[in-house]
């Protein structure tokens, strides 16, 4: 058994109901990494990337890096792959929770899924045992009800990652939800899972992940939990308030998304903040595995509330989509929505991005009487009801109406006509940034290789978040095409390690890579580790070019580029995106429709 | 004696103290060999990290057919002599809390051995949920009674 690494995929054909063990590909693993990295290359080299995602030529992986399952801060991460049926590019989900280390335990670092099963089937895995099971009576049940059936009928300490009806209906926002609560949310990779008839993977490991060099391994990570625990980011405002600390600053300055990107304030920002969680609705905090964070919030909606639930949430990203993006104010509502997603399988960025587009179309008057006459409440900014009337007719497909929601904002937005009222790229919504008030997070936005992202090159984190000394100018272009390159690269090899991004606002690359090195026993330098993260970003870029994306799809929707947002400190502001995208090119060592050259590949050891 | 004390209402339940437990005793990540569990009914909005109590009156000493578990008199300890234990998990059974441990390998009993006066759970709680602190040990049953009435 390698170190790091448990060594084995567990090949499933779905198509034959056949399992296949087999060594991992361990020159792939030491060039890629693991997870979003390694993940990326088996699909390369297997699929077919114009492949019909839905079809049984597309595959969906299941991958995590050589520190999940370790004691590394917050070594929890799983990763779900495959050609997206959102976007059509590569996708890669990224979650937490206990799925990804129990998966290792089991002696898996990857699950590949193929072809397409007959009938609904689930997968049970207990250590070496493998089986296919038929789904037929969790078929059309909610992420937790089939969690809590399965746990059932295979053992009570299993963990289940699998989807909910929106997946089963091929809904292009659905997410593959672990644990109840913890989503690898986009890009739809929970309705390729479906589209393979498969509602969830469930696992129990008794095994072990091994360390190449123990000692070291545990010298850093002693280090580097003393790093967390005294970092602002980690310590204080990620585990005070969790993600929603976000909400104050970012309404603040200008940039939270609102109705729909056509403001950057929201006028009820304070009643869906972090303190407010902290005030009404949270009932403890809660970390993933390894997790020495805790951004996570168990919360409950407590009183006479016209809504009412109990789960995990809100993060900032579901404040934003389901409450600020749709003009919806009322923490009760936001949260009720945000269980209705973790239920329904549906993640809440886009499943808002898509409700805050309709929204616009309907205020607009884009969308014809007769459609709007079949809903039963009505489609405007501020209605809590209509968004969550929209999410349970995405998610089931309810009338056509639905069957236009479950297509995702970009496909609803075409169909009536006025494409331009999505707010993404690569066909994927926006993230809670306004990138008018981030010019590198235009970029970033723009030229990440999932569509949409804020995660992908985090330049928030330098453009807002850094200490003022190190601060890039978040309204100017300069320095921006270089800082998302390494932005890029960086969260390229950390989430192929198996680490989550926000250990990473504590935690530097050579702490990251020291720990990758100290587990694998691999010996990679800094320069190394970065060029691994390097080769993952244009190996994704090949698939997508591959795919038929090019530097077409490298754009931002005409009011990011035209209209200036009004309000804030960022007031007047629009994103110069041309300029950024040509230097861009140049530093990655792209041609100018933004194909690798030739010598960067070599370079990259891709050619 | 100086025992691990659990603070529940500050666990996440991240069970980062039952990767340092097994990584201490076993060199491996391996949930299935730790010594302090980490019970998370999310669900239930329940969780905390428990290790053995080492109870005054401890069940699993009363029960061990073999006289395997005895206390340290130094230490004050509860803990399993391994050459004597015939893994029949009378000890298991008996302990009303659920923290006496199996070596799947070894086939003998294990609890918690305090890491010989360093306890890594309680090193990488950086919730201050684990504490290694000095508390006389309880009878079982007022324990449970303690604990039921937490709950």
């Amino acid at each position: 058994m390698p170190y790091g690494w448990v060594g084995q995929v567990l090949r499933i054909d779905l198509s034959a109901g056949k399992v296949v063990k087999e060594p991992l590909n361990m020159p792939w693993a030491r060039q890629f990494i693991g997870g979003r990295g390694l993940g990326t290359k088996y699909l390369y080299e297997e699929i077919d990337p114009r492949c019909d995602p839905l079809g049984p030529e597309n595959k969906v992986i299941f991958a995590t890096g050589p520190l999940t399952g370790t004691y590394a801060p917050t070594g929890g991460r799983y990763m779900v792959l495959c050609k997206s049926p959102l976007t059509d590019a590569i996708a890669c989900s990224n979650s937490g929770g206990y799925w990804g280390p129990e998966l290792k335990f089991a002696g898996y670092d990857m699950v590949i899924l193929e072809g397409r099963a007959p009938r609904p089937v689930y997968i049970w895995i207990y250590n070496d045992q493998v089986e296919i099971r038929d789904a037929s009576h969790v078929w059309g049940k909610t992420t937790a009800e089939t969690e809590d059936i399965l746990r059932g009928e295979t053992d009570p300490q299993a963990r289940v990652a699998g989807i909910g009806p929106a997946g089963e209906n091929l809904c292009r926002n659905a997410c593959v939800i672990n644990d109840k609560s913890r989503a690898a949310g986009r890009s739809g990779v929970g309705a390729a899972m479906g589209a393979k008839n498969v509602k969830a993977i469930v696992v129990r490991g008794t095994g072990a992940v091994a360390v190449a060099d123990p000692l070291r391994f545990s010298e850093l990570v002693m280090e580097s939990l003393q790093v967390v625990n005294q970092s602002p980011v980690t310590a204080h405002a990620l585990r005070g308030l969790g993600t929603a600390s976000t909400v104050g600053f970012a309404n603040g300055v200008g940039i939270l998304p609102t109705r729909n990107f056509q403001q950057g304030q929201f006028e009820a920002a304070n009643d869906i903040s972090g303190q407010a969680i902290a005030k009404s609705v949270l009932v403890r905090n809660k970390g993933c595995y390894s997790c020495p964070i805790g951004c996570a919030r168990v919360t409950e909606i407590k009183g006479p509330a016209r809504w009412q639930g109990k789960g995990e949430g809100p993060e900032y990203e579901t404040i934003f989509g389901l409450g600020s993006d749709c003009g919806v104010g009322d923490l009760n509502a936001v949260l009720y929505a945000n269980y209705l997603c973790n239920l329904y399988g549906l993640d809440t960025i886009s499943a808002g991005g898509t409700i805050a587009a309709a929204m616009e179309l309907a205020e607009k008057g884009y969308i014809p009487k007769e459609d709007l006459a079949e809903l039963p409440f009505e489609l405007k900014f501020g209605n809590p009801e209509a968004v969550i009337g929209c999410l349970e007719m995405m998610a089931y497909r309810r009338g056509r109406f639905g069957h236009l929601l479950a297509e995702g904002g970009y496909r609803l937005a075409e169909h009536y006509g006025h494409p331009e009222l999505f707010m993404g790229v690569k066909k994927q919504d926006f993230a809670a940034y306004d990138p008018r008030g981030a010019k590198g997070m235009g970029l970033g936005y723009a030229t990440s290789n999932r569509g949409a992202c804020h995660l992908r090159g985090y330049s928030m984190t330098l453009e807002w978040f850094a200490p003022p000394n190190q601060r890039l100018d978040p309204f100017s272009t300069q320095g921006k095409a270089a800082a998302q390159k390494m932005l890029q690269d960086k969260a390229a090899c950390e989430d192929s390690s198996g680490i989550c991004t926000f250990v990473t606002f504590a935690l530097t690359p050579d702490k990251v890579c020291a720990l990758f090195n100290a587990a694998t026993g691999e010996n990679l330098t800094l320069e190394d580790w970065n060029l691994a993260g390097e080769r993952i970003w244009n190996l994704e870029r090949m698939f997508n070019l591959r795919a038929g994306l090019g530097r077409k799809d490298d754009t931002l929707p005409p009011r990011m580029l035209k209209e200036p947002l009004s309000g804030g400190m960022v007031q007047g502001q629009v994103v110069e995106l041309e300029s950024m995208l040509e230097e861009y090119y140049r530093i990655r060592g792209w041609d100018e429709e933004g194909r690798p050259k030739q010598e960067t590949l070599a370079r990259l050891g891709l050619s | 004696m100086k025992m691990i004390v659990s603070h529940p209402e500050k666990c996440v339940a991240c069970h980062l103290c039952e990767g340092a437990c097994s990584f201490r005793h076993e060199g491996l990540f391996m949930p299935a060999r730790t010594r302090i569990w980490v019970f998370d009914l999310v669900d239930e909005q329940v969780y905390g990290a428990y290790a053995c109590f080492h109870c005054s009156d401890a069940p699993c000493l009363a029960h061990c057919p073999t006289h395997a578990i005895s206390r340290r008199a130094d230490t004050g300890q509860v803990y399993v002599q391994e050459e004597r234990c015939i893994g029949c998990k009378m000890c298991m059974v008996a302990c009303p809390f659920g923290v006496m441990g199996f070596h799947g390998d070894k086939k003998v009993a294990q609890n918690c051995d305090l890491c010989e006066g360093e306890p890594q759970c309680v090193k990488v709680c950086v919730y201050g949920a684990l504490e290694f602190a000095e508390v006389e040990p309880m009878p079982w049953a007022e324990r449970l009674a303690a604990m039921e009435r937490g709950a």
